[in-house]
């Protein structure tokens, strides 16, 4: 269907659309109009995802003299493909509605590991052996001397991509990894070089959070994205954590190993290129002298992570003289090292603040704020001119000079913290150096500042003015939408009782209680037998989900739940996950139903829909806490209340229910699907927690569903399957429109519509 | 197929008059149509020459008893038992009788049929033929139709199959044969000690040893490197548990240990490698919606060295790395379970065999993993998938249905058992009326039988030709009627009427009522009567339905008094019914 808002003509690639979707594109378009950030809550199971594309894009497509930009950022790869997938949909729609003149250019970037086809690269194991051996294959140095030598190995695609140059373009059209990846293997160019070259040309980019947020990698990839660029955030009720992630460094001692044995690397290094081309390093010299951290046209193969300091916060100047000779620097770096070491053997905890450490850096191993700032930039530049190119061998020294730069660059905002051992096991030494930071607005303040509108949406950023706060931002659109339901598809309920009417609880002093680990196991076995396709479970932890599956194996309860339905189990280890999942998928696909056990928090809970038959019930074993004993945490609650004035326990609480509401909010991907959600645990029945629960899942949580045994929950199950079952008008009942067709906003008009909700 | 071309078999046998007889050495010879027996010693008065045609069925014993014995056994109630030297012999002959039985049953149906009704004659297609063939050695009900009514020369084979198109097509297909899944059972290795001894026994079935086999390769493959050469299968097995116990009891230093002195105790101690290679195989064909695997490779955070999150979280490693590969996690062998049950029963191999099971195993593995991760078809069919996923339902109008037909082998059985469901919620409110019940639905159907006919009396006066509708309600009331007496008798052994009679009787009774059955269905089918050769079919059932009539009557005389009332209720509709058909072709004459 297509319609106007305003002076923007809308495509939409379904026959109908819901009513909050319709709002939420009005609030978005005023945003872009208005040129600011905006901030929206919109219930999961509404089509966040497709509402955005189809406005940002037609708004794109009405405005062809002033063409704006769309990056779209997802947290995970999966997710961007999901995205991908609906943009295709929404671009063939177009494309048969406005012929050629809609054709855009779309694509998702990822790292190497994603894109490279090079068979001998992309076998390697994780993602810097792969950027290795592509550098191995691609680094300048490589390349001049294939030249002379055939005999030294280079990657084909890359020769081909390079050999191409201005005609290695991808024609309009949205491209999914694999896609680029089919588009590179058949044309024989490299699919990450050519991604990497035509995010600055496409329309719509998707890539990962990281990409803007993150300011090593920022720096290499997003560098020259023009300000008329709409940047979205989807999924963003945990992006305070990937702010505060991005700019944090832990150093243990195998960190500390590790790069004692990258600068005896380097120092032979540079003993090898003394004897055989000093030039070389006298032209580093020269070059640092003229204040050049880095030369300025690096061609794209040789790039490296760049400076873990936001673009802002780096010194344009001259790198100071007593780091400039590598020898001098490597002495820095030794005595860097050395001094961590120390501190590492510490007996007790302790905390202190950047400008503390670096002093005490500065008295004790003679090196000042400045060399500390420049750290990561020397390095860089000297690993450069040592022609190293298997970077990922020196992971850890680079980990120490990021630490370096960040604890030399900023003041406040963070703090170091040496733990001896880990709390739980004293006994074990496993001491640990982490520079944390606490405030998220720093590592988003750059994307706020450089693009001219910033989305921030999500299914649940409740209490939503919260956010700007944490980041530090002005939205002109502020807005938290309901959902409008034909029928209560969702059905919420919190469980405070076993079926022994014992309280249940994942509460510390409860939580290995053999009754409490017996009732939840009785619990899922009612629901097994009584709820059809797929269910899936959320703990706590990991360590909790191992214990509490042990222990139902024990008694035999697993037994019987494997019964009703195939048990998967998410693990440590992705790979395995990934299959389970897929496994599962099969089993609610042929009908056999099974159960999946995850955990909240982690990479599951984050990403993956259970929606329509793969998930009909959701259960939320015990309220997600964080682990609250630990420094890192209690050092960002004490810095989130000298700073907001935020109350440690509401923190706490909020955190919690976010997650365990974004845990339960899979289950529902549209208004035609239903689930239930059970949070089972005496404490969601506090007002004080539920409150905290988005307003959607409230709005549904009636009364008598508040203090629930398992029998009663069982009951109450049957009696919503059987309802659910029933034929039900689409279109809604009596007068409250939840669907609308082109006909239903033609006649509504703009006018009144944005008051509707 | 290949048993059937091969047209003669001749094995050495001994024929027997029974089973304790010694028996007369000689030499059996099977050809299509017969088999003879020739003794040894040409003095011997025993000498068989029989066609297939007159043999109704054939027993054996089975593999590996004491006697090789193949029993034919003859329609008028003799049999000829052989005994063969051996099992291999004596499964060649077995199958050779079982394909030359059904060819010569079938023989004997078709080719008077065919010049019976040579105007409406069809040239049917070999396959077609198979099919209706296989349809009627399934259904042995439907033999006995197919037999009274076709080579009686009442229907012809056209008309015949006319009303079970349904059937036909449904085999069309070929479905292959219901696979039993298997159980979703995890073998714990729960150890049965018998608390004095140290002793500590595990049992292993035929079963577990397929699970073990298809959830542990590196298990699979040490039985195909081991057993024999270099192991018995005892010994094997008793290492695989003594493994097993040693993960039971959590301790892996202990593990270790073993492991370092008892190399073969090692395979299945350390980590499936196996495992983890499929793994890396499986994980590029999974969808990418679900691939969490790749973003790994977009994360800069979670550096492998350094940890924030989750990690901090958990149970730090207190073991050396050297016990490493020892260390084996209940949640990976609860996924590959799920998974191996998941898959299904992959091989079709009789379970006895270890080493066969094991070798089928891994060969349909090695197939299954030969299959390239960039298989144009699979690729296709999962972007074919996504695109579907990423649609929002609702929003559009909908698709086609995604709804898989309905398998119904036997329509009887479907349709009692829907009686019998249709029936138990009745039965929860008027429970201890059962009996009561069925001879009041007796009635009932009476009662209705009555009203359609004076209806279409009615119309049949009026209007010539007769409401398609009435008719259909006529043939379900009766129908229903039947089958559900039929149901409620056969479940209900002590108050059963039709288990008290006689088994010649009873089993006479539900034969006229199929075939009453089958006739009213072409009769009705061949209203209006417009044609010639409507009226000469119509005509036809009508006298082979007065001759059901007689016989009818015949059973319920020859029957014992007390039991007669119950039996006129039960034909009585059957009576009724072709009355009606009578009175209803009159009215069309």
């Amino acid at each position: 269907m297509k319609f106007q808002i305003e002076d923007v003509t809308v495509y939409f690639p379904y026959d109908n659309i819901y009513p909050e979707q319709y709002a939420y594109m009005v609030e978005l378009k005023r945003a872009l109009d208005a040129k600011g950030h905006c901030l929206l809550e919109m219930p999961t199971g509404t089509g966040k995802t497709i509402a955005l594309l189809s406005l940002i894009t037609s708004y794109a497509l009405s405005k062809p003299s002033n063409p704006i930009k769309f990056i779209y950022c997802t947290r995970t790869v999966h997710e961007m493909e999901k995205t991908l997938s609906e943009l295709k949909l929404l671009h063939n729609y177009q494309l048969q509605h406005l012929g050629p003149a809609a054709k855009i250019l779309a694509l998702g970037l990822s790292s190497r590991k994603n894109l490279c086809i090079n068979p001998t690269v992309v076998s390697a194991e994780n993602r810097d052996s792969v950027d290795a051996a592509c550098r191995k294959l691609t680094a300048s140095w490589v390349r001049e001397l294939a030249a002379e030598n055939p005999r030294i190995p280079t990657c084909s695609f890359f020769e081909n991509y390079e050999k191409s140059a201005s005609e290695a373009i991808l024609p309009p059209g949205v491209y999914t990894l694999q896609d680029l990846r089919a588009y590179g293997k058949l044309k024989g160019w490299c699919p990450y070089f050519l991604a990497r070259h035509m995010v600055q040309l496409a329309n719509v980019v998707v890539y990962s959070y990281q990409y803007l947020l993150d300011p090593k990698v920022a720096g290499i990839i997003s560098k020259e994205m023009q300000r008329e660029s709409v940047v979205v955030f989807d999924e963003a009720h945990n992006i305070d954590n990937v702010c505060i992630e991005a700019l944090s460094v832990s150093v243990r001692m195998q960190t500390l190993e590790g790069a004692t044995r990258n600068i005896n690397r380097m120092s032979q290094e540079i003993d090898r290129f003394k004897a055989t081309d000093a030039g070389r390093l006298r032209a580093e010299y020269n070059r640092l002298v003229e204040g050049l951290a880095l030369r300025g046209d690096l061609p794209a193969s040789d790039a490296w992570l760049a400076n873990p300091a936001l673009p802002n916060d780096i010194l344009k100047e001259a790198v100071p003289g007593n780091i400039r000779r590598a020898e001098h620097f490597l002495s820095v770096l030794r005595r860097l090292v050395q001094y961590i070491r120390g501190r590492l053997q510490t007996e007790n905890v302790e905390k202190e603040g950047p400008v503390a450490f670096v002093a005490s850096v500065n008295t004790q191993a003679g090196i000042d704020q400045k060399m500390l700032r420049f750290c990561y930039d020397r390095l860089h530049s000297l690993m450069l001119t040592l022609e190293i190119s298997d970077t990922d061998e020196f992971l850890h020294i680079q980990t120490i000079c990021d630490f370096a730069t960040l604890v030399g660059t900023y003041t406040r905002g963070f703090s170091i913290i040496i733990e001896p051992f880990d709390e739980r096991m004293p006994h074990i030494p496993d001491p640990v150096l982490q520079l944390c930071c606490h405030d998220a607005s720093l590592a988003i303040k750059p994307v706020f500042e450089r693009f001219q509108s910033v989305v921030i949406t999500s299914g649940t950023l409740s209490p939503i003015d919260l956010y700007p706060r944490l980041l530090n931002f002005n939205p002109v659109v502020s807005r938290s939408f309901t959902m409008s339901l034909t029928r209560d598809c969702i059905c919420p309920m919190v469980l405070t009782r076993g079926s022994d009417q014992l309280p249940v609880s994942t509460k510390y002093d409860l939580r290995s209680d053999p009754g409490v680990e017996k009732n939840y196991g009785k619990l899922l076995l009612e629901m097994v037998s009584v709820v059809p396709d797929g269910i899936v479970c959320f703990f706590v932890s990991y360590s909790y989900m191992d214990g509490i599956v042990n222990s139902w194996h024990e008694t035999g309860l697993l037994k019987e739940i494997m019964q009703h339905k195939l048990v998967f189990i998410e693990t440590q280890d992705v790979v395995e996950t990934t299959l389970a999942l897929d496994n599962y998928r099969k089993a609610c696909d042929c009908g056999r139903g099974a159960v999946f056990f995850s955990v909240a928090r982690g990479k599951v809970a984050e990403g993956i829909d259970f929606d329509r038959h793969y998930g009909r019930l959701v259960i939320m074993f015990g309220v997600p806490f964080q682990y609250t004993l630990s420094r890192i945490l209690l050092a960002r609650l004490e810095y989130l209340r000298d700073t907001f004035q935020i109350k440690e326990g509401d923190f706490l609480t909020f955190d919690a229910l976010r997650q365990a509401a974004q845990c339960v909010g899979r289950v529902i991907r549209s208004k035609a699907d239903y689930g239930m959600m059970i949070f089972a645990d005496k404490r969601y029945s506090r007002h004080d927690k539920r409150s905290k629960l988005p307003g959607w899942i409230l709005s549904h949580l009636r009364d008598a569903h508040l203090n629930l045994s398992t029998d009663m929950a069982a009951h109450i199950a049957r009696e919503f399957l059987r309802k659910m079952a029933q034929p039900y008008d689409k279109t809604g009942v009596m007068g409250k429109k939840t669907l609308l067709s082109e006909a239903d906003l033609e006649k509504m008009g703009n006018s009144n519509l944005g008051e509707m909700f | 197929m290949a048993d059937k071309q091969q047209q003669v078999v001749v094995k050495r046998a001994r024929h027997k008059s029974s089973v304790k007889d010694p028996g007369t050495p000689g030499v059996l010879k099977m050809t299509k149509d017969r088999f003879t027996f020739m003794a040894n010693d040409p003095s011997s008065p025993v000498k068989l020459n029989v066609e297939f045609r007159t043999i109704k069925g054939h027993k054996f014993t089975k593999d590996g008893t004491k006697q090789a014995l193949l029993n034919l056994t003859q329609d008028q109630g003799g049999n000829y038992i052989f005994e063969f030297e051996n099992f291999p012999d004596r499964n060649v002959c077995k199958d050779f009788v079982a394909s030359a039985i059904a060819l010569s049953g079938e023989a004997g149906r078709t080719v008077p049929e065919k010049s019976a009704v040579p105007i409406q004659d069809e040239q049917l297609s070999a396959a077609e033929m198979e099919r209706r063939i296989k349809l009627l050695q399934e259904d042995s009900d439907l033999q006995k139709l197919h037999k009274q009514f076709v080579i009686g020369g009442i229907l012809s084979e056209a008309e015949f199959w006319a009303t079970r198109k349904k059937l036909l097509e449904q085999n069309y297909s070929r479905r292959p044969k219901q696979r039993v899944a298997l159980k979703n059972d995890m073998w714990s290795t729960k150890p049965l000690a018998d608390g004095q001894s140290n002793r500590v026994t595990f049992n292993l079935t035929p079963e577990i040893i397929l699970q073990i086999f298809a959830e542990k390769p590196a298990v699979r493959q040490a039985y195909l490197n081991f057993v024999p050469n270099k192991m018995t299968e005892k010994e094997f097995w008793t290492k695989y548990s003594r493994a097993e116990y040693l993960h039971s009891t959590k301790n892996v230093i202990a593990a270790a240990a073993e492991a370092a002195e008892d190399e073969e105790l090692a395979v299945f101690l350390k980590q499936d490698d196996m495992l983890v290679n499929e793994a890396r195989k499986k994980i590029r064909q999974v969808d990418p919606t679900l691939d969490m695997e790749a973003d790994e490779g977009d994360d800069y955070m979670h550096l492998p060295i350094q940890d924030h999150g989750l990690p901090r979280n958990d149970n730090k490693d207190v073991l050396d790395s050297q016990y490493e590969p020892y260390r084996r996690s209940f949640s990976q062998h609860l996924n590959q379970h799920a998974a191996v049950v998941l898959q299904g029963r992959v091989i079709d191999v009789e379970l006895g065999d270890t080493r066969s099971v094991a070798e089928a195993l891994a060969r349909t593995k090695h197939a299954e993993l030969a299959k390239d991760a960039s298989d144009v078809y699979l690729d296709k069919e999962r972007l074919e998938r996504i695109s579907r996923m990423t649609e929002i339902e609702d929003l559009q109008a909908p698709r086609d249905p995604a709804v898989a037909p309905l398998s119904i082998k036997d329509p009887r059985d479907y349709f009692d058992s829907q009686q019998a469901n249709a029936f138990s919620t009745l039965g929860d409110t008027v429970s201890g009326a059962k009996q009561l019940k069925c001879s009041v639905s007796t009635r009932e159907a009476y009662c209705s039988l009555k009203e359609c006919i004076s209806e279409i009396k009615f119309q049949g006066l009026t209007e010539p030709t007769i409401n398609s509708e009435v008719a259909f309600k006529v043939l379900n009331g009766l129908a229903q009627n039947i089958s559900s007496n039929k149901y409620h008798l056969g479940r209900n052994p002590n108050e059963s009427i039709l288990d008290s009679l006689p088994k010649i009787t009873r089993e006479e009774l539900l034969l006229h009522w199929s075939s009453i059955q089958e006739l009213l269905k072409h009769f009705w089918s061949s209203y209006p009567i417009t044609t010639k050769y409507l009226l000469t079919k119509a005509t036809k059932l009508k006298d082979a339905m007065s001759q059901i009539y007689p016989k009818l009557q015949e059973i319920k005389e020859s029957v014992q008094s007390d039991l007669r009332h119950q039996v006129s209720l039960l034909v009585q509709p059957m009576l009724q019914s072709s009355v009606f058909m009578d009175q209803a072709f009159c009215c069309r004459l």
